[in-house]
């Protein structure tokens, strides 16, 4: 497979998990608003699955906080793949070390830092509820975009040197 | 910089242009203008032989160095 063909390929696979995790957002916003405004029983199905409603009929206050930071979670996912679509798009072949794709890329990893550290903040938050007798099960990932901002980050950091590199090579004669 | 570029002195003495001598040394107008105006990294020796049989001059006449 040619490396124009990758990108291609990588560019479709990232809009339709960028498509993804908007819909997710989307979702869980709406039944989130109707669990707590309509029928609570929305809580026991919010997205694929995801059932909340023990936490619902433990607390409101506190199902709207586990909410939110899903929800923030959700959207930084897709924010982060939105920028992975824009970083393909920048993307050159004959060019490929440019300043925007490295801030880009940069860019990346500090989101999934961000949104690494979110993750174990809402960790800590669900445990918290946990040890007060909330029963609710969810997995936040935050080691595995904790690990993955690490790599992206080495990634900018050879990057912004190619740039660096490649800047040389065309301003050799 | 404190190398300085003399090829415009060294071209007009030589009445040649800068396209006749991209020509003959087998770069782009726009590289030997990147090196004229002295916004080149980097030299190759190949160019600089190049340029040098091209003007008939020692690579001393076309780069110089002043504090």
């Amino acid at each position: 497979m040619k490396t124009t063909q990758v990108l291609q390929l990588m560019k479709v696979v990232s809009w339709f998990v960028f498509i993804g995790f908007c819909i997710e957002v989307g979702a869980i916003l709406v039944t989130t608003t109707i669990s707590i405004f309509h029928n609570p029983e929305a809580a026991e199905n919010l997205y694929l699955g995801l059932n909340l409603s023990n936490l619902y009929n433990f607390s409101t206050q506190n199902y709207i906080y586990v909410i939110s930071f899903i929800i923030a979670i959700a959207a930084s996912k897709a924010y982060l793949f939105w920028l992975v679509i824009k970083m393909l798009n920048k993307v050159n072949v004959t060019h490929p070390f440019t300043l925007d794709v490295s801030k880009i890329i940069s860019k990346i990893a500090y989101l999934a830092l961000s949104t690494g550290i979110l993750a174990i903040v809402a960790a800590s938050y669900s445990k918290g509820l946990w040890k007060n007798g909330a029963t609710f099960d969810l997995d936040w990932g935050s080691q595995e975009f904790l690990f993955m901002a690490g790599i992206l980050y080495v990634f900018a950091f050879i990057f912004k040197r190619g740039v660096e590199l490649q800047e040389e090579n065309d301003l050799t004669i | 910089m404190p190398i300085t570029i003399n090829l415009d002195i060294l071209l007009q003495e030589k009445g040649m242009t800068g396209k006749e001598l991209a020509e003959i040394v087998g770069i782009t107008e726009a590289n030997l203008s990147i090196f004229r105006s002295g916004k080149a990294k980097a030299v190759r020796f190949s160019t600089l032989e190049a340029i040098c049989v091209a003007m008939d001059c020692q690579p001393g006449d076309i780069l110089q160095f002043s504090e």
